[in-house]
């Protein structure tokens, strides 16, 4: 898991932990608000940063379908911590401008963005500007009819579509083991979808992992997946306590295996980072989650 | 237009398409069997050959496919008519329909909209089998966001799909299969709509007003004519029925001092109610009598052979009318 197998530079590693350890202040900011009432909900990203960020970055341009989670895409996008926030806040539905940004509002209707997501695809070819489009959705939601159908007609569309299924063992309280017999990217193969499965704890795996599959994609015909196994550290959102369905020992492991620390660690350790560099990141995100809870005190 | 006088409803909807296919390359059709067969009422018949099938897409059997990748294709900036191929076989894209299509221009912070049409043949007559004559209009209408229209007429269709693609905003476009093939009589041009989302004064009259839309619309006009020597009825036909123009029934009521609505699905929560809820509210000192509706029981739709006991018949609209001024 700590093998580098990119040809990403320092500067590129340094960005990628950089948005990693911000999508962590955002999230951990957003719980404290939402923890006094400031805003309603929270869906954490936490143990997802390392696939979310680098997935984000490897997807450069390509318009992106979220799910509901995919909080340090957005961030990467070019959204404000405000307005990723806002949806969760009563604010508004989508915080972002999704046109500028290429990257659609979040899905609270698990799988409903994936049909849209292949039409977009197919849209674009018929109009003969041919584009790909990127599509996340969970472990959970991957059960939905929706899911099946956009599976289905992305393969005999041979669309243009990379699925990231991100999947962290849960739907809420169920786990995975209880939702599946085989893994999703066994179940893609069989609608005849190119995939393979990836640990999404690794930044630079994951990179590696969306820039091949979407190469991939320009060249060979048809729709391509990852499945990406990521730890879900926290509960399911602010509104669950995961003590209540889940043994501590799993999420010790789950803990233990963080992605921001083990990333900071080893850039620490290759000297991509140093000390000063973390120091003055810490200032940026403080700064940054207080100028989010000015926001939201409002 | 002489020509489209004597086209059948089916076949003035296939020319609609076409034209509108032909003037903009943005517009695509999407449906099971609307390609090579044509669509099972024949009503997209010969337009793949003209257009390919790039544009006039015979898709997978799901409906959820059907209308969701027609949500991202609109999004991408095409023109796409869906066609579900029976009303009973719409709840599968139900979701797409109700949680997506209607709620998108709100979700992307009102900068973008759908320019989407999704066409549904619906109603009984035609001895269906089960889920093959059902009318569910007032399910979808219920929902905010969508546009829901259900025209009576060749030219009132077009008229839909003009509006729909002219201004933002998905619309379910229910078309009365039981008028597809028959001959349907010119539309009398005496009063035409005030504006594009207005009824349509089918039969100018002074006693009742009689609302209807729909197949409804000429089996409520027959009805008209046949007490025309006792009862002078104006027939509206609501055409659209979300957003209803209350106005323009209002208007009607004002001067005739009745009402009576007529259709063909179950009268509870349905669009009759919303017309009389309305009229109760803002006409109530001009009516003369009560505010009377007509639709069916709150039961599904019965076998073929129990359908006339079921549906609103030409004789119970010519016995409500005699009622209603009496
Ligand atoms: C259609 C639908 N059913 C139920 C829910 C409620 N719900 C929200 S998130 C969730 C679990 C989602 O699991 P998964 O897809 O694995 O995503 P994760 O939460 O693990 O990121 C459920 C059941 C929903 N949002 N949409
Ligand atoms: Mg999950």
């Amino acid at each position: 898991m700590t093998q580098v197998t990119t040809g990403l530079t320092s500067a590129m590693r340094r960005q990628i932990l950089e948005q990693m350890l911000i999508a962590r202040a955002v999230d951990e900011e957003a719980i404290l608000l939402r923890k006094q009432g400031l805003i309603d909900l929270w869906a954490p990203c936490t143990g997802q940063e390392a696939l979310q960020v680098a997935a984000a970055y490897a997807l450069d341009g390509v318009v992106i379908v979220p799910s509901y989670r995919e909080v340090a895409v957005a961030l990467v996008r070019g959204a404000t911590p405000e307005q990723v926030v806002a949806g969760w806040s009563g604010r508004s539905f989508c915080g972002w401008q999704p046109r500028p940004l290429r990257m659609f509002p979040f899905t609270l209707v698990l799988a409903s963005q994936m049909l849209p997501a292949v039409g977009y695809a197919l849209g674009t070819r018929i109009q003969g500007r041919a584009e790909p489009v990127a599509v996340f959705f969970g472990d959970g939601a991957s059960s939905e009819g929706d899911a099946a159908e956009a599976f289905n007609l992305a393969a005999v569309e041979q669309a243009n579509v990379l699925f990231l299924n991100v999947n962290n063992g849960w739907a809420i309280s169920k786990p995975t083991s209880e939702q599946m017999r085989t893994s999703i990217a066994a179940r893609a193969a069989g609608f005849g979808i190119a995939s393979r499965q990836v640990d999404g704890r690794d930044p630079e795996i994951v990179y590696d992992a969306v820039t091949a599959e979407l190469r991939l994609l320009a060249t060979e015909p048809g729709p391509r997946l990852i499945e990406f196994s990521v730890d879900r550290i926290l509960s399911h959102t602010s509104s669950d306590s995961q003590e209540i369905y889940r043994d501590e020992a799993d999420i010790a492991a789950a803990v233990s295996r963080d992605p921001v620390a083990a990333y900071r660690r080893r850039l620490l350790e290759d000297g991509t980072v140093d000390p000063d560099w973390l120091a003055e990141l810490e200032r940026r995100t403080s700064d940054l989650r207080a100028d989010l809870l000015k926001e939201y005190a409002r | 237009m002489t020509e489209s006088r004597s086209q059948t409803l089916a076949a003035s909807i296939n020319s609609s398409l076409a034209g509108l296919m032909e003037a903009d390359d943005r517009v695509v059709l999407l449906g099971e069997d609307i390609g090579r067969l044509g669509g099972v009422f024949r009503v997209t018949r010969g337009l793949q050959a003209t257009f390919g099938p790039q544009r006039v897409r015979d898709t997978t059997l799901a409906e959820s496919s059907i209308v969701g990748q027609a949500i991202g294709m609109s999004l991408s900036g095409l023109l796409p008519i869906c066609e579900i191929q029976f009303d009973g076989f719409c709840f599968p894209a139900a979701n797409q329909i109700i949680t997506q299509a209607a709620r998108l221009h709100g979700r992307w912070g009102g900068t973008d909209d759908l320019h989407l049409v999704v066409r549904i043949p619906s109603g009984g007559g035609t001895r269906g089998v089960e889920h093959h004559s059902e009318s569910n209009e007032s399910i979808f209408a219920a929902v905010p966001g969508l546009r829901v229209a259900y025209p009576s007429t060749g030219e009132d269709h077009r008229a839909v799909l003009d509006e729909a693609l002219a201004t933002p905003g998905p619309v379910l476009l229910y078309e009365p299969i039981r008028l597809y093939w028959k001959r349907v009589p010119p539309a009398p041009a005496a009063v035409p709509p005030r504006h594009p989302m207005a009824v349509r004064t089918v039969r100018p009259g002074t006693d009742v007003t009689l609302v209807t839309y729909g197949a409804m619309t000429l089996t409520a006009l027959a009805a008209a004519d046949e007490v025309a020597s006792e009862v002078d009825v104006e027939v509206l036909d609501l055409r659209w029925i979300s957003p209803i123009d209350h106005d323009g029934v209002l208007e009607s009521v004002r001067r005739t001092g009745r009402l009576l609505v007529v259709q063909e699905s179950c009268l509870t929560h349905g669009v009759g109610a919303e017309v009389a809820a309305t009229v109760a509210e803002h006409a109530f000192t001009s009516l003369k009598s009560p505010v009377r509706r007509m639709g069916a029981p709150h039961e599904p739709m019965p076998p073929a052979n129990d359908e006339y006991h079921h549906v609103v018949q030409h004789k119970d609209i010519v016995q409500a009318l005699l009622e209603v001024v009496s």
